[in-house]
């Protein structure tokens, strides 16, 4: 591992253990300037471990003794990128606007073609692709709103 | 019956396909334990977690891919006999081992429950809430490779129960978005935090054809497979008993059961020279400890709440969507849900070992679908999963925030075990805490109610040894880093 390297993975072991630090002393501001502190006991008991630990956290990855986990590489978040866009396009567009059926099934094919590695454009691969969307689809039609009669948000169509 | 069988079939497909751990099967299977009664729902579930850690093995024997890891011992003589065209024999022999130690794993979990539980009776607020703290360390501690991430995803876990109204004045707490004005419900946190950081890990890889070589199972005689079986008896006694102890230590897990029992059925074996050649021994050690310590890991769940793996820990939030509390009163208020769960267990050992004879060569197609099917897949089951327990789209929202905040602490070496630990035992934690408060202003005080008392100073004294045997074991595998090459 390069000297480079190493910087490199202590910036990015130090940043989600910023995050922590910033999550408890959001909540220790919450919890300790209330007037009735009451309700806030346990959360300022949660407030003060988590800046304690995310203080000792952020302390080894300074030195470079944070050896936990890999980090995110700029290749992996190349790859998962357009996966994450798909799956916050499905639940925050697709599912509440078009409906949750018809969301769900274009959430689904579009995963599942982005990241298949048969050809784009072979007419059997769609053909594939569809048939599996619309097998799974009727699957979970016929277990949720047939067996389970889970009523779910309807938007312009199903 | 029926809802065993189904539990039990769909266990063991889920457990054989690579990518798809216990863990996250039993939560994709909560949702669908809303809609029954709390018993059928518990036997629902308690089928399932059986069946998907023996199911693992069908994974490891074929693919010499572990489906959990609580498999990697079964992989290194299963996979091996497998290439020898013993595929079908090595199946079954890991059925019927599965089948020896989760017997007398649930016996275990059958005789040892109500004594627990019957001394756990007399414990108050204060060892409640220590008790609560205890489960969090224990698994912020043991499940993770950092202690100080482990407990400090135990507290984010604990902040995030706390977010909705406070259950005590109705006071508004940490409401920043109008997703999260009901709080963060059970089941959306455990989907969200174990299923969609599964699913970006399967896109990890990108569109890249993965051919599995995946091995013929030729016929074999099932009788051949039992004679065989009970022929080592040392594995299997070695293994169940291994099982059990390990079971019985919170956060230990099938892997270390699994990977010890394999090492010392190999010590004792006049065949050790054999072992990873594809000795049907090692098979019968690994399988048969993996699900041995499946009933005892459930002893401190249910007596004292304190889930004994991540796996528990999911069944502990299938338990409290019910209303049920596990811990001293169970066997009290819920003796009749209780005991046909623990019942419901015993019977799903049974119907694994039938399905698992039979089921195998089915299972072989199943572990073959491609990552992006499965991916997209449990992506619509995890939405329709959350929203069907409340009919709230915020369960949705809440669900996929959580689930993409843990992928990406995941990849700095923080684990979802006592994150949703946290907010399991949140709740639990600050009403005894609460409580402890008020009894102790009306006594002594909080330091003579909390920190004084033989039970106190020794639950207190298990947090504190739960921590340091943690922060000791990671100096010790660090120390030995640079001469073994062994990265964390």
């Amino acid at each position: 591992m390069s000297q480079q390297d190493q910087v490199a993975g202590r910036f990015q072991q130090c940043l989600p253990v910023l995050a922590t630090l910033a999550l408890g002393l959001w909540i220790a501001y919450e919890s300790f300037t209330v007037e009735d502190p009451q309700p806030y006991l346990f959360p300022q008991l949660i407030s003060v471990a988590m800046i304690g630990l995310s203080a000792a956290a952020l302390f080894r990855a300074i030195r470079g003794a944070n050896r936990t986990g890999v980090g995110i590489p700029l290749d992996l978040l190349l790859r998962i990128a357009p996966g994450i866009a798909v799956i916050l396009a499905y639940v925050l567009v697709l599912a509440p606007q078009l409906g949750f059926y018809t969301g769900s099934a274009i959430g689904f094919i579009t995963l599942y073609s982005l990241y298949d590695p048969n050809p784009h454009l072979s007419v059997r691969t769609w053909f594939t692709r569809i048939a599996i969307t619309a097998g799974f689809m009727l699957v979970i039609y016929l277990v949720f709103a047939l067996a389970l009669q889970v009523q779910t948000p309807r938007g312009l169509f199903l | 019956m029926a809802i065993l069988c189904g539990g039990t079939i769909g266990g063991l497909l889920l457990g054989a396909t690579p990518g798809l751990s216990p863990t996250m099967a039993v939560a994709l299977l909560i949702p669908f334990t809303f809609h029954m009664t709390p018993t059928h729902g518990l036997m629902l579930l308690g089928a399932a977690y059986t069946a998907t850690v023996a199911g693992g093995a069908i994974s490891a024997i074929l693919l010499k891919i572990p489906g959990a890891p609580a498999n990697i011992a079964t992989a290194l003589d299963g996979n091996a006999m497998a290439k020898k065209g013993e595929g079908a024999r090595a199946l079954q022999i890991c059925f019927i081992s599965s089948f020896i130690g989760g017997v007398l794993g649930i016996l275990v979990l059958i005789f040892l429950t109500p004594v627990l539980a019957k001394w756990a009776l007399g414990f108050g607020p204060s060892h409640m809430f220590w008790i609560a703290i205890l489960g969090v360390t224990i698994i912020g501690s043991l499940d993770s490779k950092s202690v100080i991430k482990g407990l400090l995803a135990g507290a984010v876990g604990l902040w995030i129960a706390m977010i909705g109204y406070d259950s005590i004045q109705g006071v508004e707490r940490f409401i920043f978005s109008e997703h999260l004005e009901g709080g963060v419900h059970i089941i959306a946190a455990l989907i969200g935090l174990f299923a969609i950081p599964q699913i970006i890990e399967m896109l990890e890889g990108g569109r890249i054809n993965r051919q599995y070589q995946i091995i013929k199972v030729q016929p074999h005689s099932i009788v051949a497979a039992f004679r065989e079986t009970i022929s080592k008896t040392r594995a299997a006694v070695i293994g169940s008993v291994v099982g059990v102890v390990v079971g019985l230590i919170p956060g230990a897990g099938g892997q270390i059961a699994g990977l010890v029992s394999y090492d010392q059925a190999r010590r004792f074996s006049p065949n050790r020279d054999k072992f990873g050649t594809g000795e049907s021994e090692g098979v019968v050690a690994a399988e048969s400890a993996n699900n041995a310590m499946v009933g005892p890991s459930l002893v401190p769940l249910l007596t004292l709440s304190v889930p004994g793996s991540p796996t528990a820990a999911v069944l502990l939030g299938g338990l409290l969507i019910h209303g049920i509390f596990p811990g001293p009163n169970l066997f009290v208020e819920h003796a009749d849900v209780a005991w046909a769960f623990i019942n419901s267990l015993l019977v799903g050992q049974v119907l694994m070992l039938v399905f698992g004879l039979y089921i195998a060569g089915l299972a072989a197609h199943v572990v073959r679908i491609p990552p992006p099917i499965l991916a997209s897949g449990i992506l619509v089951l995890s939405v329709f999963g959350a929203y069907s327990v409340q009919s709230s789209y915020s369960d949705v929202v809440v669900m996929l925030a959580l689930g993409l905040g843990m992928y990406f602490l995941s990849k700095y070496g923080f684990s979802p075990a006592p994150l949703v630990l946290g907010v399991i035992l949140g709740p639990i934690a600050e009403s005894n805490y609460v409580q402890g408060q008020i009894i102790a202003e009306a006594g002594d005080g909080m330091f003579a109610y909390f920190f004084t008392g033989a039970l106190n100073l020794f639950l207190i004294g298990l947090v504190v040894a739960s921590i340091v045997y943690s922060v000791v074991s990671e100096i010790r595998i660090r120390r030995l880093e640079p001469r073994t090459g062994v990265a964390s």
